[in-house]
């Protein structure tokens, strides 16, 4: 055992979403046992915007969550937790000296990263993607074991490797972001932080007052879709309509676009503060999650398939308006509840 | 839903690691499975990387016909577009552009190998060979 080696007893759990998969094992680390679907809920990872004049992978961009480092930064400040966040670290040997340093003194590190080059991630997966979370808590020699929640059991990575992904380039460049915990308050206002958490989600859902984010981007989305076959010819309307779908059921989303998520922690929500409306909710929130799976598979197999394009599209589209207005019923019914 | 064999994905080191899913069932229960992909799911993936391999084909044949330069093979090669790789690259949008006309390529200096190269990779070598 050199000095160079240290490994902090950290927890692994799997988890849905990257990012607030590692903010409640790192909360749970510090002291405060928080479920995943809890940390989401009160960091507000919810979201919705469709943006079509920018292109990922070569389709409209559209997104089920929120920023980046949102749901850290949110759920630490609506927990009171004391943390750091360091960005924009220009020098790649800083960055990993800071790393070195937290590891030592046994401060298990989360980090952005970028997929592309990330050795052990899933194949299927590898695209230009740069807004992966991950837990740096152990150091080995020239090695760090790495917590990523899309993986069952913990990883190993090498030091190249891991600066190439901390210092990946492209849209939303990672450059080297880093966050941990100082101190932690093990029993928080959860009520408050819950409160404030449905607040703003509901906010950025449906009170945003611009057409392309929360319920209206959705109806949005939905009005396009039946434009698409007409506008780019079958293929391209069929790769457009498959990456809607990649965005909502992939990428370690647990499905539906995070509504199982929301949906699971309103209801654990509503359990812990005795709150029958915020179960209905949750309830209305699990059959509009189920909704969006529907809309998936059935998006999958006309991708599939490719027959009657127009008619199909025009099928999806009003599924998704009915969506959408099942949504927007949901965060109605939140915005009332008095917590 | 649960088997080794996923037969959505066509690609053998696809679809080899567990995943956490969310389900909820009518009657309010939410539940969590660690689980491989469903066949759907799998579809959805493979779908997006048929295209890649054809845009990557097309963009060979193109090369090898003289079209357009390496630079543009090898950012389908690396499932770049021009705007991205600009932000890779660290050369503006326009002159990455120009750079895919083939005569345009045949007169870069070094120093902008040197930054595509990196960028994808591979060595200078590589680049203006195109292998």
């Amino acid at each position: 055992m050199d000095k160079n080696t240290h490994i902090i007893n950290y927890t692994h759990r799997q988890a849905g979403h990257c990012e607030s998969g590692a903010t409640s094992n790192l909360f749970s680390f510090s002291g405060l046992e928080i479920s995943e679907q809890m940390t989401f809920g009160v960091g507000n990872g919810l979201f919705f915007s469709y943006l079509p004049f920018l292109k990922l992978q070569f389709a409209p961009m559209i997104t089920f969550r929120n920023f980046p480092n949102m749901v850290f930064k949110k759920g630490t400040e609506n927990l009171g937790v004391n943390a750091t966040v360091r960005k924009n670290i220009k020098n790649p040997k800083d960055a990993m000296d800071a790393l070195d340093r937290n590891i030592m003194n046994g401060i298990p590190t989360g980090m952005q990263v970028g997929v592309f080059k990330l050795t052990f991630f899933p194949p299927e997966y590898r695209m230009h993607y740069n807004m992966h979370n991950l837990v740096v808590f152990g150091k080995e020699g020239n090695y760090y074991h790495v917590s990523d929640t899309v993986m069952e059991t913990p990883q190993v990575i090498s030091y190249d490797d891991l600066v190439q992904v901390r210092y990946a380039k492209g849209a939303f460049a990672p450059k080297g972001k880093m966050y941990w915990i100082n101190s932690i308050n093990p029993n928080p206002d959860f009520k408050t932080a819950i409160r404030k958490g449905i607040k703003r989600t509901v906010y950025d859902m449906i009170k945003i007052p611009f057409p392309l984010v929360g319920v209206k981007g959705i109806r949005w989305m939905a009005r396009d879709l039946k434009k698409w076959p007409v506008k780019f010819g079958n293929d391209k309307a069929s790769f457009y309509l498959g990456q809607i779908l990649r965005m909502a059921e992939d990428f370690g989303t647990g499905g539906a676009g995070y509504r199982y998520i929301y949906g699971s922690f309103l209801k654990e929500a509503g359990t812990m503060l005795n709150n029958d409306g915020l179960l209905e909710a949750s309830d209305m929130m699990g059959k509009t999650a189920n909704q969006w799976r529907e809309f998936t598979y059935i998006g999958a197999r006309n991708c599939k398939d490719r027959s009657k394009p127009e008619e199909d599209y025009g099928m999806l589209s009003k599924m998704l308006i009915e969506i959408a207005n099942n949504e927007e019923k949901v965060y109605k019914k939140l915005d009332k509840i008095i917590l | 839903m649960e088997n080794n064999q996923n037969p959505g994905f066509k690609n053998k080191d696809f679809g080899q690691s567990k995943e956490l899913f969310y389900y909820y069932q009518d009657g309010g229960a939410f539940d969590k499975k660690i689980g491989f992909h469903s066949e759907d799911d799998a579809m959805i993936l493979q779908q997006a990387w048929d295209l890649f391999q054809e845009r990557i084909e097309e963009a060979r044949k193109r090369m090898q016909a003289g079209e357009i330069s390496p630079i543009a093979y090898y950012m389908e090669k690396n499932l770049l577009d021009p705007l991205n790789l600009s932000m890779v690259a660290g050369i503006s949008i326009w002159r990455v552009k120009r750079h895919f006309k083939p005569r345009i390529f045949g007169c870069l200096n070094e120093k902008t190998l040197k930054k595509y190269a990196t960028a994808f990779n591979i060595s200078i070598e590589q680049l203006k060979k195109a292998e």
